[in-house]
Parts: structure tokens; sequence; C-alpha cells
């Protein structure tokens, strides 16, 4: 029995080792996903091109604005006369952003309802986040500035040793910076080793039967179970081979750290890989010939991307739709490979992901040995 | 010339017939837009508010209480889980059943009446869509609380100032208006983006598929055996697969506008106009394609190259302000980049053609060095 599957795995490792580009892309893509994500995407979006439309010319608009500049999130890179100006200046993509300062202001701030305007440009997504979300905290940081200074000056010393009445401390767990490429790279992981078997595998089938070579094989003594697992092994190494220089580039090169156990880490993953591939011999046994088995695979891995959790958060999602991203292995792994990774975090907090791997990969398997036999006859 | 026009017929006719016959991938042209548009419309959310998260209340006191309250009040923040002490929001953290904590240790009003009071808020750093809301959110909640409190203190103090910040006015408000899209929905920021983006992927896997396919059957000699000049031959092929990704367009843009509500500011003729433009210049990216790969495995691989690099790259999703140099020049190689501008140019901002021009322009060029390169690549194979 051994022998058998061992010849099947050299068959297929020739197989694989010759489709050159095949190889060679499989092994860019990710490499190519890492370096993009590691430099190039920053969702953080820090240095919005400002417009100004300062119509106060005071100390009071000067201090605004000097704030909303130092933060360093809005770059002031031209001035204009009023709101229209602004409007004028996002409509043609010069300027992300407007800051309106009406006239009279450190007036109006003296008596306590100054008003200024920032108007942001909703095309871009997460330019208008950040501009959105800092625009309130940094005008608002900046008013509680002038209230303190004020209260200080008018205070008695009893509200001077009160200041401030409440201390507030905001910590990102596991991710203290909000480095975007710590989110990515447990995800990818989980994105990457599905990919790769699904890819790998699903050809493998259907390849054989558009050949005809599988009635070749099966008048062999091989029996269709040693032939699955003769199948998978090769693409089980090379998905964990893109694994190993994934993980390493990415706490290496990247310094992204890995808090828990990486033999725990890599056993999972094994065992994920294994879910990949069955779904990938499961698209191969449905499909007719190598172009079908591409399209399905492509489609599954768009769904699974979206619905995965691997960029969009799941639970925001109505059930119906978390109920689909259910069958697929990647919305398993994803938690998995965070936990381990990111949060550094043992088996038990994963156990049920873990049970339902297991279970997807029983049942991915019997389905795909099924329609296999079916269509044999 | 007339008999260019008759040749170009009887090629566009042939193209129709081979790309009618071929149904299971007609269907999917059709289809995975829709899918797409879905999927993206009911499971992606960008911006996030009700985060799962769990409290601790060690004070169990009037203050605690008006503090979580204002976290809720927010709009940000779901108490789903009352805890007992700060180990067990990390475990709720861990695993996963939360994505933020509140501590608030004993004792809270007292301390805030001494002026130290602590609270203390945990997030779910794994998450990054979830962590940047939750972050902001609760800086800014707990700033303003403080505030309130400090001004409720000394209100008898005598400042008008404090009187007005104890009710909750400071002296400088801040209003932000998001324009084009007030309410931040983010089907508008992902529509204009998504049609783009289906129309890239249909037309440059067509056209790549469709001249190594002939490659690969052997009927590109038989082809190239007629009086057909290379010129027609690019024409004919566009043909089909510009009518495909225009009836995609006209779908998906239909159902986003009046099923998803996501309104169409702009000029509808124009934008017809300018996506004929985006058109041609995607498929002189097929085309390079197809030049460069000898099998239809390697052209669908090259393919899915390019369409991650345009999903990154091009402004779909992610920012291009923030990225460096290099790739916003990778980005610039791509028509996606200047389509996403313009598409969203038309369509969210409503502005007209003159604040489009440079976009149009190099969209423009774009197509006339494509089309230029495929007449070249064409006429090489001849050889």
């Amino acid at each position: 029995m051994f022998q058998r599957i061992l010849a099947i795995i050299q068959k297929e490792f020739q197989q694989v080792l010759r489709d050159r580009t095949t190889l060679i892309i499989m092994l860019t893509i990710p490499l190519m996903q890492l370096v993009l994500f590691g430099y190039a995407i920053n969702t953080n979006v820090r240095h919005i091109p400002t417009v100004v439309a300062d119509q106060s010319m005071d100390h009071a608009s000067q201090a605004y604005l000097d704030d909303m500049v130092n933060s360093g999130y809005f770059d002031i890179v031209a001035t204009v006369p009023d709101q229209n100006g602004v409007i004028q200046a996002i409509d043609d993509g010069t300027a992300r952003a407007g800051i309106v300062i009406p006239p009279d202001f450190a007036e109006n701030v003296v008596r306590g309802d100054a008003q200024a305007l920032v108007l942001v440009d909703g095309s871009d997504l997460f330019t208008s986040q950040s501009a959105n979300a800092f625009a309130t905290i940094i005008g608002q940081e900046h008013a509680i500035n002038i209230v303190t200074q004020e209260i200080d000056r008018a205070g008695t010393t009893a509200t001077q040793t009160t200041l401030p009445a409440l201390n507030a401390l905001v910590r990102v767990l596991y991710n203290p910076d909000m480095k975007d490429l710590w989110f990515i790279i447990p995800g990818m992981v989980a994105m990457l080793l599905q990919t790769q078997a699904l890819v790998l595998t699903a050809a493998a089938v259907v390849r054989e039967r558009e050949n005809g070579t599988i009635e070749q094989i099966l008048v062999t003594p091989i029996r269709p179970i040693e032939l699955m697992v003769g199948k998978i092994v090769p693409y089980v190494i090379i998905a964990m081979l893109n694994m190993f220089t994934v993980v390493g580039i990415g706490v290496y090169w990247f310094g992204v750290p890995f808090q828990g156990n990486f033999l725990l880490y890599i056993l999972l993953a094994f065992l994920y890989v294994f879910s990949g591939l069955g779904l990938g011999l499961l698209i191969s046994s449905i499909s007719q010939n190598q172009r079908q088995a591409q399209q399905l695979m492509m489609l599954f891995m768009m769904v699974s991307l979206l619905l995965g959790g691997f960029i969009f958060p799941r639970y925001t999602m109505p059930p119906v739709i978390q109920a689909i991203g259910n069958l697929f292995p990647l919305t398993y792994f994803v938690p998995i490979s965070r936990s381990i990774f990111t949060k550094g975090v043992g088996f038990s907090v994963v156990a049920d992901q873990v049970l339902a791997l297991v279970a997807y990969i029983v049942v991915v398997m019997t389905l795909a040995a099924i329609t296999f036999r079916n269509r044999l006859d | 010339m007339a008999k260019s026009l008759q040749r170009l017929r009887a090629l566009i006719y042939k193209e129709m017939v081979q790309i009618l016959r071929d149904q299971r991938t007609l269907m999917l042209f059709f289809i995975l837009p829709l899918i797409e548009l879905f999927l993206f419309a009911y499971a992606v959310s960008l911006t996030i508010t009700h985060l799962p998260t769990a409290v601790v209340d060690q004070s169990l006191d009037t203050r605690s209480r008006d503090f979580i309250n204002a976290m809720v009040n927010s709009g940000n923040f779901d108490v789903t889980l009352t805890l007992q002490n700060q180990q067990q929001v990390i475990d709720a953290i861990d695993a996963g059943t939360v994505k933020a904590g509140v501590i608030i240790p004993p004792n809270f009003a007292e301390d805030v009446a001494r002026g130290n009071g602590q609270v203390l808020i945990l997030l779910d750093g794994s998450d990054s869509f979830s962590v940047e809301s939750g972050y902001n959110a609760a800086s800014s909640i707990a700033q303003m609380f403080s505030l309130q409190l400090t001004a409720e203190k000394i209100q008898n103090s005598g400042t008008s100032l404090a009187s007005s910040v104890a009710s909750g006015n400071l002296p400088i408000t801040t209003t932000t208006r998001v324009l084009y899209n007030p309410d931040i929905r983010d089907m508008i920021f992902i529509l204009p983006g998504l049609i783009a983006l289906i129309m890239q992927i249909i037309v440059v896997t067509h056209s790549a598929m469709a001249v190594v396919r002939e490659r690969e059957a052997g009927t590109l000699e038989q082809l190239l055996a007629t009086p057909a000049r290379p010129f027609e031959r690019i024409i004919a092929k566009l043909v089909p697969g510009m009518l495909v990704a225009m009836i995609d367009m006209a779908v998906v843009m239909a159902i986003g506008v009046f099923w998803f509500q996501v309104p169409f500011e702009g000029n509808i003729l124009v934008l017809t106009a300018l996506s004929i433009l985006f058109i041609i210049s995607s498929m002189g990216l097929g085309l390079v394609i197809s030049a460069l790969s000898s099998t239809q495995r390697q052209a669908q691989q090259l393919s899915s190259i390019i369409q991650l690099l345009a999903m990154l790259l091009t402004g779909f999703i992610y920012p291009r302000t923030t990225m460096p140099l290099w790739t916003q020049i990778v980005g610039d190689l791509i028509p996606l980049t200047y389509f996403v501008r313009i598409i969203r140019g038309i369509m969210t901002k409503g502005v007209s053609l003159s604040f489009l021009w440079t976009d149009t322009l190099a969209l423009f060029v774009y197509a006339c060095i494509a089309l230029a390169f495929a007449a070249l690549v064409t006429k090489k194979r001849l050889d």
C-alpha cells in the first residue's frame, strides 16, 4: 500500500515541478501580497491634503489650525476665501478635506459658541474615515484645552489640583501601535494556505480525467483512497513551505511578533491544509473540465475572502451571510491563526474551531469520494 | 473601406458566435458581478459601530454607571457581558467573545471627586476595523466625560464657561460634514469602484483568453490565412467583450442605484463614453497578457496577478495617497487607477469632464499605446 502511495506521490511531484510557471506564480503571489501590505498599504491615513478658508484670521483661529496641522493628520495645501472654494477644491481632487472658520472666531470662542466646519471628501473610504474621526477628536481636544486654561486662570487652588477628574487609558491588546501588517499576516497565512490547497488540487483530478489518464491509473491496483492521499501529499508540502516563508518574512523582516506556540500552529495549519485540499478535491470531482474547476475555485476564493473574516469582521454580517461563510475552511482558521499568532493563547481557546475543522474534513472528503465514485460509473 | 467593413462584420459575427456558444463562461460573466455586488452590499461593513463589549464595574455607583451609559449611548459599544475583573476581560477578548472591555476600579465616584478617577478600556488588536473605530470612539467619549465632570465640579466657582461645559457644550464646536456621502454608507464608497473592477476583470480575462485560445486551438493560423488585417481582428475581438462589459456595468449600476439607493450624481452619457475608453485600455492590457503567455492556464494566472494588483493598488479600496511612490507607479500601469477616479467623480461627486481631464487624457494615451502594441504583437505573430 505504501509503495503504491509513494509511486503516486512521486508522479505528482514530477508533474508539479514540470509546470514551472504555475509553480513560480504560486510562490510569488504570497510574497507580492506580503510586500505590498508591508510597504504600500496603510489604512490609517495621515497627512490628508487640506484646504483652509479662515475668515477670521485671528489668534484663536490660528491656534485651532495649528492644532489640526500639528496632529499630523491634516496638511494645509492651499487657502481659499470661503466654503465654496473648499468644495471646489475637494471636487477637483486637489484636497481631501477642508476647514472653514467663520468670521469673528475669537469673539465667539470667548462667548462659548464658536463653530468650525470640517468638510471631508466622502468618495474616498479610509481618508474620509480618518479625517472624520480625527477632525472631531482634535477639535474637541482643542476646545477642552481652552476650557482647562480658562478654568485654571479663574480657578481657586482647589480646582487646580483636581484637574483632570478622570484619566481614561485606552489600551489596544496584542497590537498597541495598530500596525496594519500585524492584522494582515495571520489572516494572510490562512488565505494563502486555502488558496494553494484549492488551486493545486482543483485541477489535479480533472486534468487526469480530461487527458484520459485517470482510466490508466484506475486499472492499476491503486485504490481510490490511495490515489487521493498520493495526490494530496506533494501539495501539502508545497503549501506548508509557503507558509514558513510568509511567517518567516513576516516575523524576521517585518518584525511581526509571533506570540503563541509555533508547534501547535504548524500542527493546526497542517490540519487546515487538509480541509482545503478536501474542498479542492470536491470541486475537482464535481467539475467536468479544468476550465470549470478553475472558475468554481475562483468563485469560492472570492466568496471566502469576503466572508471568512480575513479582512471584514464577521460579527457585523447578517446570520445568512455568516452561514455561507461557514462553508469555507478559511472561516475556521482565521480565528485560530489570529489566536495563536497574534494573541498567543493556547489550544483551549480555539478548541471549537479545531473541532469544526475536523468535522469539515470528514464531511468534505466523504462527499469528494462519493462524487468521485459516481462519476466513474 | 467597404471591403474592410465587410470583413470586420464577418469577424465580429464569428467572435459573437464563439462567445455565445460558450454558455457557461457567458453565464459566469453575468452572474459573478451580481454575486460580488450582493456580497459586498450585505457582508462588508467598513465602519464599525456596536462593538461587543465586556464591562467590569467594581464601583457600581452613579459615576460609573454614567460613564458606561455614555459609552453605550455613543452607539459604538454594546455591553454584551458583565464580568468581575480585568483578567476575565482579557480572557473574553482572547476567546473572541467580545472585542472591547471597560474596567472601572472600586471607589470610582470618590476617586473622581478627588480628581484621580481611572478607567481602563481594552480593545482587541487583532481585528483591524474594529480596533480603529473603537479606539477613536473610546478616546473621545472618555475625554468629553472627564471634561464634563471637571466642569460640573467647579460650576459654583463662577466662570460661565464652566457651567456651559457641564451641560455638554464646548466653546468650539467642530462639525464635520462628509461630502457626497453624509451618512458614510459603505455602498456609496464601494459601488463605483466595484463596477470598474468588474468591468476590468471581464475585459482583461476575455481578451487575454480569446487570443491564447485561438493560438492553442491552432485556429490562429487559419485566421491569418484570410485577408483580414491585424487591426480588424483586434477590433473584432474587442466588440463582444465590450458588449458584455457594458451590459454588466448597466446591470450592476441599475441594481446599485435602484435597489441599494446609491445616488448617481453626474452625467451618464459622459460616463458611458469614458467607459469605452477604459474598456479599450483594459483590452490592451489583456492583449499584453496574451502576448506574454503561451497557454490558457498561464494567461489566467497572469490575469489573476493583475487583478490582485488592481484590488490593492488602484485606490479601489485602499487609499493611494498613503502609498510610497514605487507602488503608485505600479498602480499607474493599470487602467483601473484612472477609471476609479473618473467613475467616483461622475457617480459620487457629480463633477463634469473639466474636473477629470487629466485622468481622461491618461486613459486616452493608455488606449492608444494599447492598440498600437496589440497591432504590433499580432503582426509579429505572423512571422
